[in-house]
Formats: C-alpha cells, structure tokens, sequence
C-alpha cells in the first residue's frame, strides 16, 4: 500500500507534492551467461509515463573488451552511473597497469550503488562479462548494491515478467524428465528475442528494437532486432 | 660544496643548485644504520630474512619485529626507524584491505609498494588534509608476495621510489649482502636454496652469531602464501648454514 493512501503514518496531506529526483524512464534488460559466451540485451525505448522519449536509446555500456553494463531505470542515473562506471576502470587501468577483471567490476559496482545507500541511483543493473577463465556470468543488482552472480537475469522494468521465462527457458525449471544441459549461443539468442517479444505485448515500457550485444573469445558482436513500436 | 649544502638541507622540499633534496638523501643514509634484511625471489616464491640485533639479554627478543604481514599474500621487512615502520605498514595494510573491500581480488604486490611510496613522499608543508609528516620517513622496505603474476620482491627506499628486484639487501649490512646475492643468486633457484643462501649471506655480513633466537624468517609462497618460520622450522633452516661455513674454516685450521 502506497504511503500516501495512509496520511496519518506518513505525515503528509494527500495532496501535497515535493520535489521528486527521481523518474522511471523504463526499460529492461536480459543476459545469458554460457560456458565461452555473454549475451546481454535490452529494448531501445526511453520513456516517462504514456510519452515516448526515443525509440532509439540503448542501455548497454560496453565498459571493458570483457564485460558489459546493462542500466535501466531512472536514466539520468544510469548516465551517472555508467561515466562513473568508465571514469573508475580507466582509474584502475592506470593505477594497477592491468584491464579490470569481470568479477572485480561485479564488486566495484556493488560498492559504487552502497555508497549511496541514503540516496540510491534509481537503477536496476544486470552486467555481464567473460571471467578469466573464459565462461560468461551475470551479475545482477538492486538499486543499493545487492549483488547477485548467475548465469542468466531479468532487469528493468519487464524484470518481474521475464525472469520466471528464463527460469523454464534457460534454467530449464519445472520441467520434468529433462537433461540438463548447457544452451547454446544460438539458442540463447533465440530466447532473448523471444521474451523481448513477450515483454513489449505486456509492457508499455519495453518495446521498439532490442539491441542485443555478444562478447566471445573472438570479440564484441552486436545486432538490433524489431519489436513492436505502440 | 659543503657550505652550500649546510645552507640547503634544512628545508625538506628546498632544492639545492645542483638539484638535490639533502633530508631524502640524509634519510637514506639513516637506513644504512638499520639492521640487514635480505629478500630473495624465486619461481616457487619468494624468503625475506632480517637479523634482530639483541642489545640486552634482558630485552625479549620476541618482541621485536621486523618482517610482518601486511595481507595473508603480502609481506613486509623494514630496516630503519622501526617507529616510522609502523606507519607505512599500517597505510599498507589499509590499501589491502581497502583494495579486496572495493575489487574482491588480492591487490598486486606491486600496487601495494606503489600505495605506500605514495605515502613516503607526502612529507613537507601540511596540506588541506590536515598536518603532513615534516621529515622523510626513515624506513626502506622490501615487500614480498604473490600474486596473478607469481611471486614477486619490491623494494622501497625514503624517496619513494620503488623497484622490483630479483634479490635486494637493506640496512647494515646491505653493500656486502648484495655483492654476495649478485654471486649466488641464478634464476633457476628452488625456495629452499635461496633460504640457505639468504641465512649463509647474513650470517656473513652479521657482527652478532646467527642463532635462531636473532634472526627472522619469512616465505610468501603461491600455496601457504605469507608464513613466518617457526623456532623449529629456523633451527632447521640452519642446519643447513653451519656445515657450510665449518667446510670454510677447516682449510684455514690445517694451514695453521
């Protein structure tokens, strides 16, 4: 229950509007970790209410030839966020004299999101990266740093929608008499597409193109797909 | 010549004509006074020994400590002033922790000695920051340890200057000790070659007689990683000095 519907705990009038910083600029964003891949992916579209920003604005930062941040949510945080983000490996380049590794990204990120525990970067983030023994992980957090390292994730704000998708899909849950196996690029990309497509049927905030982005041994490889626009 | 540098070593940040900083170059020499460290870097890992000169046999030699651990992959000998020592070990250590806190990983041997010359040379005129250090430390250190890079042996003298080194002397004793590393050491060096080689080197340049009560030994290896030698893994270790040493002096005894 929204506070505001109990104004006798939270102390304000029903009407009374204050300064908001933060706003919900939508979004989602999908990773598949595999055993020599990383598949990240989020949906193009910036908007704030019923209104549409751009149709064309990615939330993928490629931060390092090794890992990718996906940022969603409050988009002028996640611009914050993301140049602090870049300014902090450039940092660690010069002062370590060596690329910062996936996990010590995952670990920087969640520190950079705790310290501002008292007024959080409205954002949901899923990263994702090649360790350095080759396998690619995801790593997943809430606004103040909770970090969570999987192999696949949902974020944004299809997050809630998509995750139990993957969890069948990639996880390959609540199927009986299955082989567990490991998927394939290909088929993880085919998932993807598939629950970005679910996503803009449901949500209003997801939708346009998906712009899907795959780090392997060999490089970066990106590609955009269409999805609905209304 | 000396004129001109009793009127420019006073300043710690002045500069003499011939673009010299007199108090670092003084700091330097105070760490000659210090007792000897030896550190070694092998490929299996790498051995500091340090010689604790006992001035009382009232004093509990124990106490003393000259090699310690600043991360369980890191460690420390300093020779100097032990007081000064103990401020760089502690920013040393800060860096650490401070470094597995932000990243989850183990600091690299080599930014840690970079973090502390950072400190070596904030001496001068006190800043924003509040009251600086008005003189140069008086410490050199060796730093050993191992990390993604293997093991690995930094040196650190006053001017915050800090180079990695195959095998390096400090303190006292350190001129003799290094002539006598430049002799022994080779690349192809086992751990246990270079611990007999770095106790036979101090036992050298020591004025007092090795014994396990003053001398300390430390490895940092890949496996057990910081591990300070125990009384019983120090009267091991120099077993293997004595009968050397009695092969040297038999020749001398018969030619008598």
């Amino acid at each position: 229950m929204a506070l505001a519907s109990l104004p006798h705990l939270s102390g304000m009038k029903k009407n009374d509007s204050r300064f908001n910083p933060y706003d919900d600029n939508g979004g989602s964003i999908v990773a598949i970790g595999g055993d020599n891949y990383l598949l990240i992916a989020s949906d193009t579209r910036l908007s704030t209410g019923y209104s549409i920003y751009t149709r064309n604005q990615s939330k993928l930062f490629q931060v390092s030839n090794k890992s990718i941040v996906g940022c969603s949510g409050c988009w002028c945080d996640t611009l914050t966020l993301t140049r602090l983000i870049n300014a902090r490996m450039q940092m660690y380049l010069h002062e370590h004299n060596k690329e910062m590794s996936t996990p010590a990204l995952a670990q920087m990120i969640s520190t950079m999101l705790y310290y501002k525990r008292f007024f959080p970067y409205y954002v949901s983030v899923v990263m994702g990266g090649l360790e350095p023994d080759g396998s690619g992980w995801v790593y997943s957090y809430d606004p103040i740093g909770n970090l969570e390292r999987s192999k696949f994730h949902a974020g944004g704000s299809s997050g809630a929608l998509l995750q139990p998708l993957l969890d069948n899909q990639v996880g390959l849950k609540n199927i009986q008499n299955i082989v567990e196996e490991s998927i394939t690029l290909e088929k993880a990309s085919r998932i993807v597409q598939d629950v970005f497509i679910s996503a803009a049927e449901r949500d209003i905030y997801t939708g346009d193109e998906i712009h899907i982005m795959c780090i392997t041994a060999d490089g970066i490889k990106e590609e955009k797909v269409d999805l609905r626009k209304d | 010549m000396f004129l001109t540098r009793s009127e420019y070593d006073r300043g710690v940040n002045t500069f003499s004509p011939e673009g010299r900083l007199f108090q670092i170059e003084y700091a330097i020499e105070a760490i000659k006074l210090g007792s000897t460290a030896i550190g070694i870097c092998t490929s299996e890992g790498v051995v500091l020994a340090v010689e604790k000169r006992i001035t009382s046999s009232l004093m509990e030699a124990t106490t003393k400590e000259k090699i310690v651990e600043v991360d369980k992959h890191i460690g420390c000998a300093v020779s100097g002033l032990m007081a000064d020592s103990r401020t760089m070990v502690d920013r040393a250590r800060v860096e650490c922790q401070n470094h597995w806190f932000t990243y989850d990983e183990r600091i690299t041997v080599e930014s840690c000695a970079q973090a502390v010359s950072n400190l070596a040379i904030q001496f001068g005129d006190s800043d924003d920051d509040g009251a600086a250090m008005s003189r140069p430390f008086g410490v050199a250190i060796l730093f050993a340890g191992c990390d993604e890079k293997g093991p690995q042996l930094y040196h650190m003298d006053p001017s915050g200057t800090s180079f990695q080194y195959d095998a390096k002397a400090i303190g006292s004793g350190s001129e003799g000790a290094q002539q006598s590393l430049q002799e022994s050491f080779n690349k192809s060096m086992t751990l246990n070659e270079a611990i007999t080689s770095v106790l036979t080197i101090l036992k050298q340049v020591m004025e007092e007689k090795l014994s396990a009560n003053n001398v300390e030994v430390v490895t940092v290896t890949p496996d057990k990683l910081f591990h300070m030698f125990t009384k019983e893994e120090l009267d091991k270790a120099l077993e293997n000095v004595t009968p050397l040493l009695r092969d040297e002096a038999e020749p001398s005894t018969s030619s008598r």
